[in-house]
Parts: C-alpha cells; structure tokens; sequence
C-alpha cells in the first residue's frame, strides 16, 4: 500500500519528522535509529532515538553522510535485544546491511528496514565546508534535490560515489519513503514493501495515495546519468593505475592506517590478516629485504594491502565511498575500489545487497562452472 | 641478451598434484627447474594473498594445481580454489598481471607423465610472455 505523509507549514522535512514520531510512539516500535542534528556540534550523526520529543532534532534527508550506518545496524542487531527498531537507511547503507545479514553479523527479525529515495552526498570535508560556509536549510535542501534536481549543491559537487550510484532508490526494505517524481508541496508518500510494513502503515492510517507517472520516468533518467558517469569514472582510473608502477604512485600517499578498511561496511572479518602476527615482521626480516631489494619503503606492504582487501570484499562493494572519506591523505580509493569490483562482480554476476537468497560468491560452488579457466593448452 | 629464467611459484595439492610430481621424480623424468613446488594440503586453502604476494615479489608466473572435480580429499576444496582462481583473474589485469600468467590445473596422482608434460608447457609460454614488471618495479 501506498499513503501519503502530509506535511506540516509546507516543510517535507517537518513532515517526516512527524510521520517518524509518530512510528516511535506505536506501542510496538522500542526505538528510531536515524540521523539526528547533534546539539552541540550541529553535525549529523546516527543515532538510536527512543524519546519521541527527540526526533525533533532528526534530519533524515541531507547531503551528511559521515558513517555507512550498516555498521551501526550490525551492532544493534547481531544479537536479540528484546527490542524493536526501526531502521532509516540510505540505499546504499540497506544494501550494506544485506550483505552483513548474509554473513550472520546483522539480523531482520527485530528491525523494520525505512529505506528512502537517496538524497545524496558530500564527501566529508566538501560536507564540513558546506556547513560552515551557508548550509540550505533542511527543506530547501530537499527542495533542490528531488525538485529542482541540482547537480550541485551551493557551489559542491556530490560526492564521486553518489554520481556513480548504480542504485540510489530503497531496496530490500519494510517502508520505503518516495521523494522522485513526487509533488513534495503535496506531500511525501511512503509505500509498504512487506507484510510488516504494511502492518505499520495501516496503524498510522495515513490517506492512500497512487505513485505519480512521472517516477519511473525521473528513475531511469538518474540511472542513466550514473551509468555514464560510472563507465567514465572507471576508464579514467583504470587508466591511472594499469600497471604496479602506477599503482605505486596511486598509494603514494598511503601510510598503511588500514581506515578505508576500518570504515568499509563490507569488509567484515572480525579479525584482519593485517592487524596479525602475519604482518607484524621481524626486525630481521626487514633487513633482510632491504638488503635484498636496496631499499623498502616502510610502512611496507602498502599495495598487497589494498589487492588483498580488493580479493577479499571487491564482490560486495556497494560503492558507499566512505573509503574515500576516511582517507587522511586524500587517495581516491572509492574510485579504484569501486572499478574493481565493476569487474568482479560481473565475473560473478552479483550485484550486492540487492536480493537476500543471493550468497555471496565466495561462500558457494557448483560442480560445473568456469571450466574455461581451467588447464595449460 | 641473457637467456630468460623465469620464476614460476606452483602451488600443488598434497594428494593429488604433489604426487604426481613425486610419480614424475621417481619415473625420471625431468622438468624445467624454473618452477618452484610449494606443497599445500588442499588447493582450497590457497588463500588470494598468497598469489597477489607471490606476483608482488616478481613472479613471472604462479599455477595453482590439484585433484580433478570430484576427487578432492576434502570434497570440494578444487572447486573452491576455482572461484578464488576466477576471483584474481579478474583483479589483476587491471593492474597489468596478464590472466594467462595465472593458471589453474588438475592433474591426478597418477598422471607423473602429464605433470612434467605441462610444467614444460607453462614454462614455454611464460618465456613466450617475458618478465613480469614486477621485477622492475617494485610494490610499495
């Protein structure tokens, strides 16, 4: 079923705020999870939310995205809590968490997944210069994505992963919030994707409305400018980095912090080969290698890091570009990391996050397949 | 120009591929001295770190060889090595490891003569191919 969310003064914003308060004071909903504007700081964090008056402070659509909040959803879910929770998640963060509920480190049965039309992003640092310089309000902000359909955003550009987003639309969720090709001085509407979600919305008993014509139409246009910029975005690096040598002089600036593998959602060992013994070399063993090469840089294994987490998680890439964010010295990892796993996943033909019963790639076999790879002629 | 020896790294099963080579050791016959033998319990546990750090270290090239489908010892360790195979493949010619200097094959404990036959063959086409460029430039 599909309703629509009407909004208070004109304002979406006010508008979702009250439609999730309202979600928070059901008696069966223990608690919100969703970004929320931090008094102190004004920047937007996630945050478990079970004080209605709170959501108040909620900012669910705006260009902050400082965490893959998939992470977060892992935490409060891997083990029953007695609680249930509503989740609101971008699209790449629900396709984040699928990936984590395959591999057993995050569970459904307590949450209802809130997806939403992605409102986009900024990197970290364009987000803490927006903030200071003359931040939109959070309506106009709206108003300038789903209305107006600015490419940027006060003199921003979007973040390089929200322009190459194969998928910015809610996905695998209870409630989806639609905001594209909708009349936003109407109101928003929320559609229900499951039995559950039809369970909530029916209690709201909010008016029943029909998905405007113009929403496919405004979806394929956005899917077809982010394939273009995707297939570009992969050329131009690919070409930066076709050899080691190349590679090298991408990860020049790499001083081993692993953060990109730290703030990857994916990237989902509890413990990482890195953080091990295995790295964690003999004095002797250093020498030894200078002595044999002339010179190493140090902190070594700099590439063999990146291949290796490359191996390890490219397959469930959801292009979130928070690995890009967490980098200190400002390597676009996203852009690499994304590229590849252009190519492993098709290698594989999974698209991760999109579809529950899809195991990931590397936990299945058949008896028959790839047979070409197989054999010296 | 001085001859080319490549380095070529071969991880072989212990039940199937290794015995083989022992087959091959103990018929004499002889095969290219390019190639190096690590012996592993089950291609299946051939993590992808292993060969990313062996074409680091200037690989010319790395094979990975164990029992053929359905004969694993651990059931099914071949066609796990399979995937990760089809993995790699993918990731490292992007950064100019061409595929075919990665290669898979099953060769039984029984086929010695088949054994020396393609580690003959693999070092042919890896002379054919050249140096990696991981020995010129060295991974940071």
């Amino acid at each position: 079923m599909i309703v629509k969310i009407a909004c208070e003064d004109n304002s979406p914003a006010k508008g979702l705020q009250q439609f999730f308060k309202q979600l928070l004071e059901m008696e069966t909903i223990d608690a919100l999870f969703l970004p929320v504007r931090l008094k102190a700081s004004h920047s937007i964090m996630p945050s478990l939310v079970t004080d209605p008056e709170r959501i108040a402070d909620a900012v669910p659509l705006s260009p902050a995205f400082p965490i893959n909040s998939a992470r977060m959803v892992s935490r409060l879910s891997y083990k029953t809590s007695g609680r249930k929770t509503a989740v609101v998640l971008r699209p790449c963060e629900m396709r984040a968490f699928i990936e984590l509920v395959k591999l057993k480190q995050g569970a459904k049965d307590e949450l209802i997944l809130i997806g939403m039309d992605c409102p986009k992003a900024l990197t970290a640092s364009d987000y803490t210069a927006y903030m200071k310089k003359d931040p939109l309000d959070d309506d106009a902000y709206i108003d300038a994505i789903f209305t107006k359909t600015s490419d940027t955003i006060n003199g921003f550009d979007f973040s390089s992963a929200c322009k190459t987003c194969d998928n910015p639309f809610p996905i695998n969720t209870d409630i989806s919030i639609l905001l594209h090709g909708v009349d936003l001085s109407d109101g928003l509407m929320a559609e229900s994707c499951s039995d559950m979600g039809s369970q909530v919305l029916e209690r709201l008993k909010l008016p029943e409305a029909t998905i405007p014509e113009k929403r496919d139409e405004r979806m394929m246009q956005i899917k077809a400018a982010h394939s273009t910029a995707n297939l570009s975005m992969i050329e131009q690096i690919g070409a930066k980095t076709d050899s080691i040598a190349n590679l090298n002089t991408f990860f020049a600036q790499c001083i081993n912090c692993y953060n990109c593998r730290n703030m990857c959602p994916v990237c989902y060992c509890k413990e990482c080969v890195f953080n091990t013994d295995v790295f964690y070399h003999q004095p002797v063993q250093y020498h030894q290698w200078s002595e044999k090469k002339g010179l190493i840089k140090m902190p070594t294994d700099t590439v063999f890091y990146h291949l290796t987490r490359m191996a390890h998680m490219s397959h469930a890439c959801v292009g979130c570009g928070q690995c890009s964010n967490a980098c200190p010295s400002d390597i676009n990892v996203f852009e690499l990391f994304k590229s590849v796993a252009h190519t492993t996943q098709a290698a594989f033909d999974y698209q991760p996050g999109m579809n529950e019963n899809n195991p990931p790639p590397l936990s299945v076999f058949h008896e028959r397949e790839f047979e070409d790879i197989v054999g010296i002629i | 120009m001085e001859k080319f020896e490549p380095v070529i790294i071969a991880f072989v099963c212990n039940w199937c591929t290794y015995t083989a080579a022992d087959l091959a050791g103990t018929s004499r016959l002889a095969y290219p001295t390019n190639i190096r033998l690590i012996r592993v319990m089950c291609t299946g546990m051939i993590d992808p770190q292993y060969v990313i750090k062996a074409f680091l270290e200037g690989a010319d090239g790395v094979l990975i060889s164990g029992c053929h489908p359905g004969d694993c010892h651990y059931m099914n360790g071949n066609y796990k090595a399979r995937r990760r195979i089809k993995l790699l493949q993918a990731i490292l010619p992007k950064f100019g490891i061409e595929r075919t200097r990665l290669r898979l094959t099953w060769i039984g404990a029984s086929d010695g003569i088949e054994f020396a036959e393609v580690m003959t063959r693999l070092n042919d086409q890896i002379i054919e191919m050249g140096p990696s460029q991981t020995r010129k430039s060295q991974a940071i």
